[in-house]
């Protein structure tokens, strides 16, 4: 057991005493600790040394989205306790689950119904009142990624010519719905029977329901796997035709183009500011200095969605 | 002029160690991972050194590029250069990547 300083204060705040714990590798900004205590197995969410990214919740507020989630019969592991701070630094508990995460394993081989189980998930986290998570932001999407690409120091004129695309043709916006922020194959949790939980709240926000519903259509989410658009594990119709049925928002493939060169933004972005981490030494790793080429990829497929569709 | 091996063929031999050598002694998933991403970095770096030194779009221009479509203008034919930029840019970080394209 490599035990915590705070492993004490721990116990203390769970009142229950701690077998073991264990450090899960994982990213410099938040930690991840697979606890047993009192015989049940936990995962403790800790804030890290590194800088935590501007839009993301903090862990009372994503511990808060959790519970929320729960009580809207949303898949999530079972949210234990805000623990406040341990050993200075916030942190809070859960159920710790099992099964498979890893994007490349799923598409290979994805459990029948994994289409509609994805709808059912996203039309209820649609589903839970604005009001009960009253901490929860929104503001202009293109406005944002036009403040990151800003960031990052480099000109990036395929990604502005994404953002230009997206100022021209920006659609009627439909009202705020409460959204995950990333939903999308790599943050589910999947066994044989299909989808068991979705994990990785903390980009909740207020949004535009396409923007969630989307996601998961993006390329880099199909994991090579591409034929199948929705996350490489199914069809978009049938995805969409559930959506509706449980939300009353009928969308077509088509009202999702939009939004599919925005994700790409979105992604091309995020791996150009990921890259930032390690070349400004707030985090080095080869995977995040990897990023700073992969965006790339987005670039060019959010050209080739705007040439074939624009 | 330096003795040989030249900067690529420095990378190559690295890549070698880690692909043949270091790769089969690891058991844990997380570090197979980090050194195939490794291999990676060092695919993209020995391509990069191959590459020809002409650029479609330097720094300079990218940037006056960038700059008018952020202003709301962007020059006629402006898709067609940014997608053979980017092209340039793929058959550096990930030449397999275009095939899904063709």
């Amino acid at each position: 057991m490599t035990a915590a300083p705070w492993a004490d204060e721990l116990a203390e705040k769970l009142g229950r005493r701690v077998e073991s714990m264990r450090l899960l590798p994982g990213g410099a900004s938040k930690e991840a600790w697979a606890v047993v205590a009192g015989g049940e197995r936990l995962l403790v969410r800790r804030a890290g040394g590194g800088v935590i990214h501007q839009d993301t919740l903090s862990l009372e507020h994503e511990f808060q989205v959790l519970e929320a989630a729960l009580e809207a019969d949303v898949r999530v592991p079972r949210p234990v306790a805000y623990l406040g701070e341990l050993g200075g630094r916030e942190a809070f508990a859960m159920e710790l689950v099992e099964g498979e995460t890893i994007g490349r394993r799923i598409v290979r081989e994805p459990p029948p119904g994994l289409e509609t189980q994805l709808a059912d998930e996203v039309a209820k986290i649609h589903a839970i009142p604005p009001d009960r998570l009253p901490f929860l932001g929104s503001g202009d999407v293109l406005e944002r990624f036009e403040h990151e690409l800003d960031s990052v120091g480099q000109p990036h004129p395929a990604i502005e010519y994404g953002l230009w695309w997206l100022r021209e043709h920006r659609p009627e916006p439909l009202p705020d719905v409460v959204s995950h922020g990333d939903f999308r194959i790599g943050n589910v949790v999947v066994s044989e029977r299909g989808l068991e939980y979705l994990l990785d709240w903390e980009f909740a926000h207020l949004a535009d329901p396409r923007e969630d519903v989307s996601w998961p259509v993006v390329r880099a989410w199909r994991f090579g796997a591409d034929d199948l658009r929705l996350g490489g594990v199914g069809e978009v119709g049938p995805y969409l035709e559930r959506y509706a049925e449980l939300t009353g928002r009928e969308l077509e493939e088509a009202d999702l183009r939009w939004w599919e060169v925005l994700g790409n933004v979105k992604w091309a972005t995020g791996c150009l500011t990921q890259c930032r981490r390690h070349l400004t030494g707030v985090d080095r790793s080869v995977e995040y200095a990897v990023l700073g080429r992969m965006a790339a990829e987005m670039e060019y497929e959010l050209l080739d969605l705007i040439e074939r569709h624009g | 002029m330096a003795d040989r091996p030249t900067a690529p063929e420095l990378i190559e031999a690295v890549f070698e160690f880690l692909s043949d050598e270091l790769l089969p002694t690891l058991d844990d998933h997380r570090m197979k991972f980090r050194t195939l991403v490794a291999m990676n970095a060092l695919g993209i770096a020995r391509r990069e050194l191959e590459a020809s030194n002409k650029v479609l779009l330097g720094e300079e221009q990218a940037a006056d590029l960038a700059r008018r479509i952020r202003a709301g203008e962007p020059p006629e034919g402006a898709l067609q250069l940014l997608k053979e930029h980017v092209a340039e840019k793929l058959r550096v970080s990930n030449p397999a990547y275009l095939e899904k394209y063709e």
